[in-house]
């Protein structure tokens, strides 16, 4: 695999399980209304397959996440997880019904633009001489 | 809050976000050699995994307390704070270069997330 399509795939692999974790969580505090903070509160998140969902999702993202560190520089890398600002944003749009500005829409295009560049200045030759 | 009680909570907040990534990152790469399920039970044997998660831990907590008692802006200009110093942290101990496309790279990312957060 070309250190390319290994930086874009673990990326697009890292956003899709953290924004699932993310959604699972949120239906999971939601089917645990009300919040109060109480045993009978915990059980009732307990019992939703949402939790577990959640928990899949960022055990699975962490996986990734160490798998993409051991290949990639940590600074481009920390820089290059913000796609999840993405996800966020996307999925918000029919879960949350809201509603993104075009200053956002352009945001995230140059963040998306940003993790592009990003993962074709990650030539295989960047391991020589660089400690990661 | 105070001036002097928000800055703490920002100062706490960025050093445990790099602290915890340069661990990870720290955890990640050392036994270059193992792979797979051996290369987990190495990390899993080494302190720096678990350095990062309670780094992780305490930023959640953190990261609670400051978005409670400042706007949502400010929240992000933090976040972009946490992509610097991760960068700097990892040219300081693991010697990542500053090449032009990860410099052209993060400065993107960091435009789009200020965009992102003050465009709501």
């Amino acid at each position: 695999m070309s250190s390319r399509s290994f930086f874009i795939g673990g990326f697009l692999a890292l956003l899709i399980l953290d924004t699932f974790a993310q959604v699972c969580f949120k239906l999971t505090a939601l089917h645990a209304e009300p919040l109060t903070l109480d045993p009978p509160w915990l059980l009732r998140a307990f019992a939703t397959p949402w939790l577990y969902g959640s928990i899949a999702g960022y055990l699975g993202a962490f996986v990734t996440w160490m798998t993409l560190l051991r290949h990639i520089p940590v600074g481009p890398a920390f820089a290059a997880s913000h796609l999840e600002v993405i996800g966020v944003m996307v999925v918000s749009i029919p879960v949350f019904g809201e509603v993104l500005t075009w200053v956002q829409y352009l945001g995230a295009a140059l963040i998306l633009a940003g993790v592009l560049c990003l993962a074709n200045g990650e030539p295989p030759e960047s391991a020589a001489g660089e400690n990661h | 809050m105070n001036a002097a009680a928000i800055a703490l909570l920002w100062a706490v907040n960025l050093a445990t976000d790099t602290c915890g990534q340069l661990a990870f990152k720290k955890a990640a790469i050392e036994n270059r050699e193992a792979a797979g399920w051996a290369h987990w039970r190495h990390m899993l044997s080494r302190p720096w995994i678990y350095l990062g998660g309670a780094a992780y831990l305490a930023e959640f907590v953190a990261w609670l307390a400051f978005l409670s008692t400042v706007p949502l802006a400010v929240g992000v200009l933090l976040g972009m704070a946490g992509i610097v110093s991760v960068m700097v942290g990892g040219r300081l101990w693991f010697k990542e270069r500053f090449t032009r496309p990860r410099l052209v790279g993060i400065g993107l990312i960091l435009a789009g997330v200020a965009l992102v957060g003050a465009g709501g």
